[in-house]
């Protein structure tokens, strides 16, 4: 039951963090580059619920996000199911307790995102890319990343471990003692 | 613990501060310099404007109470003068704006007479800095289809690219995966713009040829090849030329006419 109510409340934020992300983010630029918070979703359900739920919710909320306003069926799912396994091979690898090592996990996600996205849509839809403008977006959207990761670090760590606790239970490695 | 909770809560309020001071700034490119003057105009002015007012008190006092009474008449006649300019600036105003509006209705009227037009207000934009395709609130219940043109008072905005019962899905013209055919309105030269990453109201216009005589501030509009875009229909104006290398890879930038950041309604051409 819980665990129920722990996959709704994932699919809500998803939501809610789209229509943030398509009218309040449009306009609450850095320089007019807006920030990514669907991969630190995606990235957070990788970290805390296992790699196989990071790949459901990527591939979910990828498609829904390709039907909706993407060019191509498939290019986004791809790419936020990538950054769910990262997000699994980082909770098997470093500490969660740390925000430096989160910080350090958003902006590889963000930037492998990214650049994924980017040679996926050149090969698929022939995209014009200057690749000197599109390192320096990328670098702007990084530091916002980060600035709203520090933002929603509480947040996270509170709600992570119950996630891990209710989904992961018995399986939750025991490496710390 | 305690410690590191609170340094914690410092540290998200110092973020979302420093978050709001990088939006504002970055957004408000040359207001900044206006902004510090008001600042030191709002802290200097009053002290200026009492000092003054001790000067005048003390070298006027003498002359205040002889010229009463013509001053108040004088007071009274200007009074009744203001009300009427008043009244005018009124009417003129009035008539001002009912010459704007027939003035626009006009010039639109004109501009897209030959095409049957359906209205349709943006819904969603792009949630990546990549990609700027638009999602409107008519979709095949009013008649729109696949790969109809899409443009706004301005000029063209991009073309349909999928529709549903009630949206439609917009490619425009400055996303990086779209080229359009276009050709310079004065000497018809050829060429095909193409949407940038940098900026969400620049075009590159490339394939141009090597003897075209292209200037700044030329208007460029479409060429109706490839047979998505109506021919004819107003892009923009060339920016820059710039000269490349040799002959074949010189290229211009365009500005849109259309402004994509502060589009909220547009015309999908269905004929």
């Amino acid at each position: 039951m819980k665990k129920f109510i722990i996959y709704i409340s994932l699919i809500i934020s998803f939501v809610v963090i789209y229509l943030l992300q398509s009218t309040f983010f449009t306009n609450f630029t850095i320089a007019g580059v807006m920030p990514n918070i669907i991969v630190i979703l995606v990235l957070y359900i990788g970290l805390y619920a296992g790699v196989s739920k990071g790949i459901i919710f990527g591939i979910m909320f990828g498609i829904f996000i390709d039907i909706w306003i993407g060019k191509n069926i498939g290019i986004t799912s791809i790419c936020l199911a990538t950054v769910g396994i990262l997000g699994g091979m980082f909770d098997k690898n470093f500490s969660k307790d740390s925000r430096i090592t989160i910080l350090l996990m958003v902006i590889s996600c963000t930037i492998i995102y990214e650049v994924a996205m980017c040679i996926l849509q050149y090969i698929i839809l022939n995209t014009n890319i200057e690749i000197l403008e599109f390192i320096k977006i990328l670098f702007i959207e990084v530091v916002y990343n980060i600035l709203i990761t520090i933002i929603l670090y509480p947040l996270m760590k509170i709600t992570g471990y119950e996630v891990e606790n209710e989904i992961k239970g018995d399986k939750i490695l025991t490496r710390y003692f | 613990m305690e410690r590191d909770r609170k340094s914690g809560i410092i540290g998200v309020i110092v973020t979302i501060i420093i978050l709001i001071i990088l939006v504002v700034v970055t957004n408000t490119n040359s207001e900044n310099a206006s902004f510090i003057d008001g600042i030191a105009n709002t802290i200097v002015v009053p002290i200026e404007n009492g000092l003054t007012y001790l000067k005048n008190k003390i070298s006027n006092n003498n002359n205040f109470f002889e010229n009463i009474e013509q001053l108040k008449a004088e007071n009274e006649q200007l009074k009744q003068e203001n009300s009427e300019l008043e009244q005018n600036l009124r009417e003129y105003e009035v008539i001002k704006n009912e010459n704007d509006q027939l003035k626009q209705q006009l010039n639109l009227s004109e501009k897209y007479a030959q095409y049957t037009t359906v209205p349709g207000t943006i819904i969603s934009r792009d949630i990546s800095n990549y990609s700027k395709t638009l999602v409107i609130n008519i979709g095949s219940d009013n008649g729109i289809k696949e790969n109809m043109t899409v443009i706004a008072d301005e000029g063209l905005v991009g073309y349909v690219v999928s529709v549903t019962s009630n949206t439609a899905k917009i490619q425009t013209i400055v996303d990086s995966a779209s080229a359009t055919s276009c050709l310079t309105s004065s000497t018809r030269d050829n060429m095909i713009c193409k949407g940038t990453v940098e900026n969400s109201s620049t075009l590159r216009a490339s394939n141009i040829a090597t003897e075209a005589n292209i200037i700044q501030g030329d208007s460029i509009e479409t060429s109706g090849l490839g047979g998505i875009y109506i021919k004819g229909i107003h892009v923009g104006k060339i920016k820059k030329v710039e000269k490349g290398t040799n002959k074949t890879d010189s290229y211009a930038i365009i500005e849109t006419a259309v402004d994509f950041d502060k589009l909220e309604t547009v015309l999908v051409v269905t004929n």
